[in-house]
């Protein structure tokens, strides 16, 4: 049998390495896609790579204070913590994505940690989303994720963190990282439900207790996210079956 | 030296007492602070789906009053706010309040919402009781006033979102709490109840089992801006309940908590909550209320109790629940109870807690910075005669924090401390009030019409049947519609904006809105137009919902359709629409009152306090009425020394012209200028004046059964009083028979305060002859409010309370010159001879015979029991439909002393809403006459029934003309006219054939 | 088509504000059902109904016409314009047939307006004896 060779996709911020792409010496299952700053790195691409079978992704920006943009590493660094937050919801093993920051003046720890995250990935092994048969509960998962990322709601909070743990928030005060971490981890855990719950919706309707075992959440919860969902033009009542309402999910603008 | 007086009032409470108060004091002349401690106005009205007895939508009939405080010139709101300090006296005090912070400029935030859109952070929607979420940055609901957002600062993480995105630039961050000192005159408080903490009774499980539920948040799962949109979900798993119980009196007559007494509202509204569910559900719902007793004591409150039973398959079981508990499988409950004699457990989905009235939180706070006692429950203390008073000159108090009242009951006692509040400061009315100035009105008589149509979604009161969107876009089609829109409440305060804004805009000359009845709603439509510079009679509606969605709630394709017909049918009329001018007419600043028993009286003092004369006019020699008869009272006050001292202060009185033995024999005029003729000592005389209020009493009802009249020893509870009074009562065994007269099949209705009577007389038998034997059998005690302390008194005297019901009533018989009376005693189950001495017979307190004369003469209705009826059950308790005519007292219903002189007030604030203008400006729609057509035939002269038309000679030719203040806008005389020359306003020849030839339009069918 | 079955009346009401209208509100509040077929027309009195309306009416194709006011004889807000719609509608009622219209396609009711249930009531009646009745003879291209 042939030893598993990990897809890897590699994202390098352009100022971290002088080289080109081709003068990188890396293994050939890693893909390296160069970008203008890590902070640009749209976190759908990222989910969205591993929908399609992609077994690990790295990133690769400037080290804390480096950054050529002056912030964009930083802000790097939260989406990927918010990514990692969704993959692990989603139950992918959130280390399948990692981050690394590393000076142009470093090069040669480029090639050293790529070959650390193959290794990493080969003994994690196969991602259950590639092969023959993926994982279909958890392709819905990412894509859940997909479009949770992409809510205003958790853009806004990741975009804004940074500036808030650094300059404390509107009145003043300052904002605790770790009380910070707990919210964030609270609400991108209700936007993948809702998500979720928006994407079991659309091409049938159904009933709470579905959505529950679907989730994998009490029927209460369910319901209360449901009824944010309706508050926020995600979902309707489609009707009543007995004594069960069944609720469709709305094209979201 | 005292200080001046302010003409200025605190009303502290927001709710429909506070706002009710604060109406009535702006539109008398004088300015109130209304301060509440929440972000909106409303109070817990605004959180109920519907109220009892009329099912009326609770924000539909507030939703206009909460508009018009929101926007009174003289009403300056303070939310946020509390009161935190007090100097100064009656006439003159300065109060400190403090405002906290909302974070958001009022003047700057339009209440567009983005805000909240766009907030990341979630909070729990307390307004919906816990059972939703919304956002950090907020309103309360749909419908608040002042529609101004709030940020919740607990929640709120600081983001700086919302400022980014409000374009009003209205978010302050920095803002700051703030303290100000108000000088006023006197003081309102309305701060309402606190709900009672259902987790206090464990047994219940609320807290612990999710489809435990409290009976303000069942109103919110109830209501269509609910946390479920109207659909009654069970918190668990979101299934339907098929079977529902009801548990009374949580919280309330209840010894273990302290809380003895009954909070007075809980039946109907667990009877209402029953009744609305099995409408709002789709399947076939089981309701069951688990009672003590059902308190159905109001104005037709059996009636709707009855049909509850007959018509909505409700079922009643008399006991007291011991305790819930839970399958944790299915989320379904085990309600334990006992009847008759047996413990049963029966499964529910759902149970629904009816809880009681407690203080308001602040209660004690608020006594201790005012200066004011509160009573042993934490209440306020008021006195019998002076129910809106207390005990500290120059504050008031009304609404639930006197007692546990229900919503009417709380009007009636805000208009009531307006009026007090009013008194003090009379000499200042006018002084701190700005008028309101409408913009200059645009000419558009030669522009072509150009309407815009608002069509209202009411929630899912239409919406959810008629196709809201269709119709807008059918709407968009019809000639001379430039713009249309659809709202979720065309009626809130932020549409009136936007309605303002698109007259604007559009250039609109004409607008229609297609929503509820014109009878409740257009006058809020037309003063928005007004505002917007447009003569308000260029407004028309269309009522799809109460004549449409509400009836055809099964077909809703022919139901849009038949909105679309009467869309088109109305813009026809629209299209029409000519502006018309307001007569302004003088006020005679003189009242009539008919009836001189305490509410005629106490009524009479209050208008002549406010400076105004009075005319009182009582049909007996004496005046007093009904307390004549009253001897002793329940909560001790001598009655005697009250009447008289009232009679003395009346007689007088200058102001006050007491006419006794007379009677008004003739109405005629209209509001502001009524003249009436009085027959008093054989004289007629006729008087002038600008209102008239009816007061006209109640009597006994003489009874026919129970061997009343055929035998002495059978007495009434007014009888027995008289001999105890005299001395000339005794008795070793006396048996009381309670709803003689009254909820009956032929008399449904409660009398209200038999149950009152029956145990004060049975209290002063104790008292006086404590070995006496006392039974009282009744149906259901109805000691509601602070009157259950007396019930629990008399049972601890020994009284004996025994239920009987209309199927098994007492037999009273004459055995060989013996009394017995023969009643089933439902807990041994068997039947019971006694043989009394007497048998006192609770005698229903029934209409005056003459009300129907008096409602004849005043072209005011009676309800079909014969009392009179007043404008709307739930907010107009004491107004008549008919400008300048109101009632008090028993003429309404049944009521004790302390109701009826609070509704005596509540009239004479209503009427100096009236009195204390120079001038009113009248209705519009009156008849005009195009004199070249006319051919002075004299039909109209002839026809007209208010002499409203007189013939003129101008240029040799003789025509009609209208007296404009005199017509009443009926349209008979133009309906006659051959030569079409005269015609009534707004409903023109042109504008009716207009409106019917479109209805007729397209086929309805497809 | 079968012409009965398929048959749906239409239905112009004249309501008085103070009573009738206030009646066919209280149907609303009361949530009682009744067929669709009735529009409604808010007049102040029934004393402001012109024959003239009524006969509008059948002539743009109206199957039936309901004029509705206030009980007899003293409930009229106005005091005395329920009477002269009695008047003018017992008159028109004896001319309709020489216009081809069976009187019995006009109706004159009295309702309060406490009687949601009895203005529901006369709609519905209306709508069943006017589907005996057939289509207005007078409608364009309507079966006589």
């Amino acid at each position: 049998m042939q030893a598993f060779e990990p897809k890897i996709i590699a994202f390098a911020c352009k100022w971290c390495t002088s080289k080109e792409v081709e003068e990188l010496q890396v293994p050939s299952n890693v893909k390296i896609v160069k970008v203008r700053c890590s902070g640009r790195i749209d976190p759908t691409i990222i989910l969205e790579l591993f929908t399609r079978g992609s077994d690990g992704t790295i990133v690769f920006g400037c080290p804390l204070g480096e950054c050529h943009y002056e912030t964009g590493n930083l802000h790097a660094e939260k989406k990927i913590k918010m990514l990692k937050k969704l993959m692990s919801l989603s139950g992918l093993n959130s280390e399948r994505l990692r981050l690394e920051w590393i000076s142009p003046l470093e090069e040669a720890k480029f090639t050293e940690i790529i070959r650390d995250f193959v290794g990493q990935m080969k003994t994690l092994g196969c991602s259950p989303l590639a092969g023959e048969k993926p994982d279909v509960n958890m392709l819905i998962n990412l894509e859940a994720a997909k479009s949770a990322a992409e809510d205003f709601r958790l853009r806004v909070l990741v975009g804004r963190e940074k500036w808030l743990l650094d300059n404390g928030n509107v009145y003043g005060e300052p904002v605790n990282e770790g009380e910070f971490d707990a919210l964030l981890d609270e609400i991108v855990k209700a936007e993948f439900i809702r998500h979720k719950i928006h994407y079991l919706t659309r091409e049938k309707p159904r009933s709470l207790k579905e959505l529950a075992a679907f989730v994998g959440i009490k029927p209460a919860l369910v319901l209360r996210h449901i009824m944010n969902m309706r508050r926020k033009g995600m979902i309707a009542l489609d009707r009543i079956e007995g004594t069960t309402p069944l609720y469709k999910a709305l094209e979201v603008q | 030296m005292a200080e001046e007086k302010v003409g200025a009032v605190l009303v502290v409470g927001g709710g429909v007492a506070g706002i009710q108060a604060a109406l009535d004091l702006a539109d008398s002349g004088f300015k109130v602070y209304l301060i509440d401690q929440s972000p909106s106005i409303g109070g817990v009205m605004s959180k109920l789906d519907k109220t009892f007895p009329t099912n009326d939508c609770a924000m539909c009939i507030l939703a206009p009053k909460l508009v018009a405080t929101g926007r009174h010139p003289n009403i300056n709101l303070v939310t946020n706010g509390e009161v935190i300090g007090l100097n100064g006296e009656a006439g003159n005090f300065e109060v400190k309040i403090r405002k906290r912070s909302r974070y958001i400029n009022e003047e700057k935030c339009n209440g567009c919402g983005l805000c909240a859109q766009k907030c990341p952070v979630e909070a729990i929607d307390m307004f919906n009781e816990g059972l939703s979420d919304r956002s950090a940055i907020y309103i309360e609901y749909p419908q608040s006033v002042p529609l101004k957002f709030m940020i919740d600062r607990e929640k709120c993480i600081g983001c700086g979102t919302c400022q980014e995105i409000c374009k009003a630039e209205a978010i302050e961050y920095d803002q700051q709490d703030s303290e100000a000192t108000l000088k006023v005159g006197s003081i309102i408080l309305a701060p309402g109840f606190e709900p009672f903490d259902a987790r206090l009774k464990s047994e219940y499980g609320y807290g612990r089992f999710p489809n435990v539920v409290t009976s303000i948040e069942f109103e919110r799962i109830l209501s269509a801006s609910g946390p479920y949109g109207g659909l009654v979900l069970r918190p668990s798993d979101g299934e339907i309940p098929r079977k529902i119980a009801f548990i009374q009196c949580v919280g309330s007559r209840d010894a273990q908590l302290g809380n003895n007494y009954c909070s007075a509202a809980c039946c109907m509204y667990g009877i209402k909550e029953a009744v609305i569910a099995k409408e709002h559900v789709p399947t076939k719902l089981d309701c069951t209320i688990f009672y003590m007793d059902i308190r159905a004591y109001g104005k037709e409150f059996d009636d709707y109790y009855n049909r509850a039973k007959e018509e909505h398959d409700i079922r009643f079981v008399r006991s007291r629940v011991a305790s819930v508990t839970e399958d944790p499988s299915t989320g379904n409950l085990h309600v334990y109870y006992v009847e008759d004699g047996e413990p049963k457990t029966e499964e529910f989905n759902m149970v629904v807690l009816s809880i009681g009235m407690q203080p308001p939180k602040n209660a004690e706070k608020l006594a201790e910075v005012l200066g004011i006692k509160l009573n042993g429950y934490k209440f306020c203390q008021t006195e019998l005669f002076s129910p809106v008073e207390t005990s500290k000159p120059g504050i008031f108090v009304c609404g639930a924090f006197v007692a546990p009242k229900d919503i009417p009951e709380s009007v009636a006692q805000a208009s009531g401390a307006a009026a007090r509040a009013m008194s003090l400061i009379a000499s200042e009315r006018g002084k701190e009030i700005v008028k309101k100035e409408y913009p200059p009105e645009r000419d558009v008589t030669l522009e072509e019409p150009r309407i815009g149509v608002f069509v209202c979604h009411c929630g899912i009161n239409i919406g959810g049947i008629v196709n809201v969107p269709e119709v807008v876009e059918y709407a968009k089609k019809l000639p001379n519609v430039v713009y249309a829109e659809a709202n979720l409440y065309t009626c809130s305060q932020d549409t009136q904006e936007i309605i303002r804004e698109k007259i604007k805009e559009y250039n609109l000359n004409r607008v229609v809105v297609a929503s509820c009845t014109p009878r409740t709603h257009e006058p809020l439509f037309r003063e928005t137009v007004r505002e917007a510079g447009l003569n308000p009679y260029l407004f028309e509606m269309a009522n799809i919902r109460d004549q449409c969605s509400w009836v055809h709630m099964h077909e809703p394709e022919k139901a849009t359709e038949k909105a679309k017909d009467l869309v088109r049918s109305v813009l026809a009329k629209a299209r029409l629409l000519k502006p018309l001018k307001k007569p302004i007419i003088d006020v005679t600043p003189v009242g009539l009152i008919i009836g001189g028993g305490v509410s005629g009286m106490t009524a009479a003092l209050e208008l002549a306090r406010q400076g105004f004369e009075v005319h009182l006019v009582e049909r007996e020699k004496e005046p007093g009425g009904h307390l004549r008869k009253i001897h002793y009272l329940l909560e001790g006050e001598d009655p005697k020394e009250r009447l008289n001292r009232l009679v003395k202060e009346v007689m007088e009185n200058g102001k006050i012209h007491v006419y006794l033995g007379a009677e008004v024999t003739e109405v005629s005029g209209f509001v502001g200028n009524f003249k009436s003729k009085i027959i008093h000592n054989g004289e007629e005389k006729e008087v002038e004046h600008g209102i008239v209020i009816v007061a006209t009493g109640a009597v006994e009802y003489k009874p026919t059964e129970y061997l009343y009249g055929k035998d002495p020893r059978v007495i009434t509870q007014r009888e027995l009083e008289e001999k105890i009074t005299r001395g000339e009562f005794k008795a070793k065994n006396v048996v009381m028979i309670q709803c003689v007269g009254a909820r009956t099949e032929e008399k449904p209705n409660c009398a209200r305060i038999c149950c009152g009577q029956a145990i004060k007389n049975a209290l002063k038998i104790k008292e006086v002859s404590p070995e006496t034997d006392v039974y009282i059998l009744y149906k259901d005690v109805r000691s509601y409010g602070f009157k259950e302390d007396y019930y629990r008194k008399a049972a601890e005297k020994g009284v004996l309370f025994i239920n009987y019901d209309n199927g098994r009533k007492p037999k009273v018989t004459n055995e060989n010159g013996k009394l017995k009376v023969t009643f089933w005693e439902p807990t041994i189950k068997e039947e019971i001879e006694i043989k009394p001495d007497a048998v006192v017979l609770s005698a229903a307190t029934v209409p005056n015979p003459d009300n129907k004369r008096v409602a004849e003469m005043l072209k005011v209705p009676l309800t079909k029991d014969g009392f009179f009826l007043e404008a709307h059950m739930k907010l107009r308790p004491v107004d008549f439909a008919t400008d300048g005519i109101f009632l008090c007292g028993m003429a309404h219903s049944p009521k004790f002393i302390d109701e009826s002189i609070a509704q005596a007030c509540a009239a004479a604030s209503r009427a100096t809403t009236i009195l204390s203008k120079k001038t009113l400006e009248m209705e519009g729609i009156v008849a005009s006459v195009d004199e070249d057509l006319c051919s002075g035939c004299r039909i109209c002269e002839y026809l007209c029934p208010y002499g409203a038309i007189e013939m003129k000679e101008k240029n040799g030719k003789i025509t009609a003309h209208v007296i404009e203040a005199l017509c009443k806008g009926c349209g008979v005389c133009g309906t006659a006219c051959p030569t079409k020359a005269i015609t009534l306003g707004h409903f023109t020849t042109e504008e009716i054939m207009a409106q019917v030839k479109a209805a007729l339009m397209e086929e309805i069918t497809a | 088509m079968s012409e009965k079955e398929g048959f749906e009346p239409r239905i112009i009401g004249f309501l008085c504000n103070w009573c009738a209208y206030a009646g066919a509100d209280l149907a609303g509040v009361s949530r009682i059902q009744y067929p669709t077929n009735i529009r409604i027309i808010r007049v102040m009195c029934s004393g402001r109904i012109d024959p003239a309306f009524i006969l509008e009416a059948f002539k743009d194709g109206a199957d039936g016409v309901l004029v509705a006011g206030c009980h007899l004889p003293s409930d009229c807000h106005y005091i005395s314009g329920n009477f002269k719609a009695l008047r003018r509608v017992t008159l028109l009622k004896r001319i309709l047939k020489a216009f081809g219209i069976k009187p019995e396609r006009l109706r004159l009711e009295w309702i309060s307006a406490s009687e949601g249930d009895k203005f529901a009531t006369v709609v519905k009646e209306m709508v069943g004896e006017i589907k005996k009745l057939g289509p207005n003879p007078l409608k364009v291209g309507g079966k006589s």
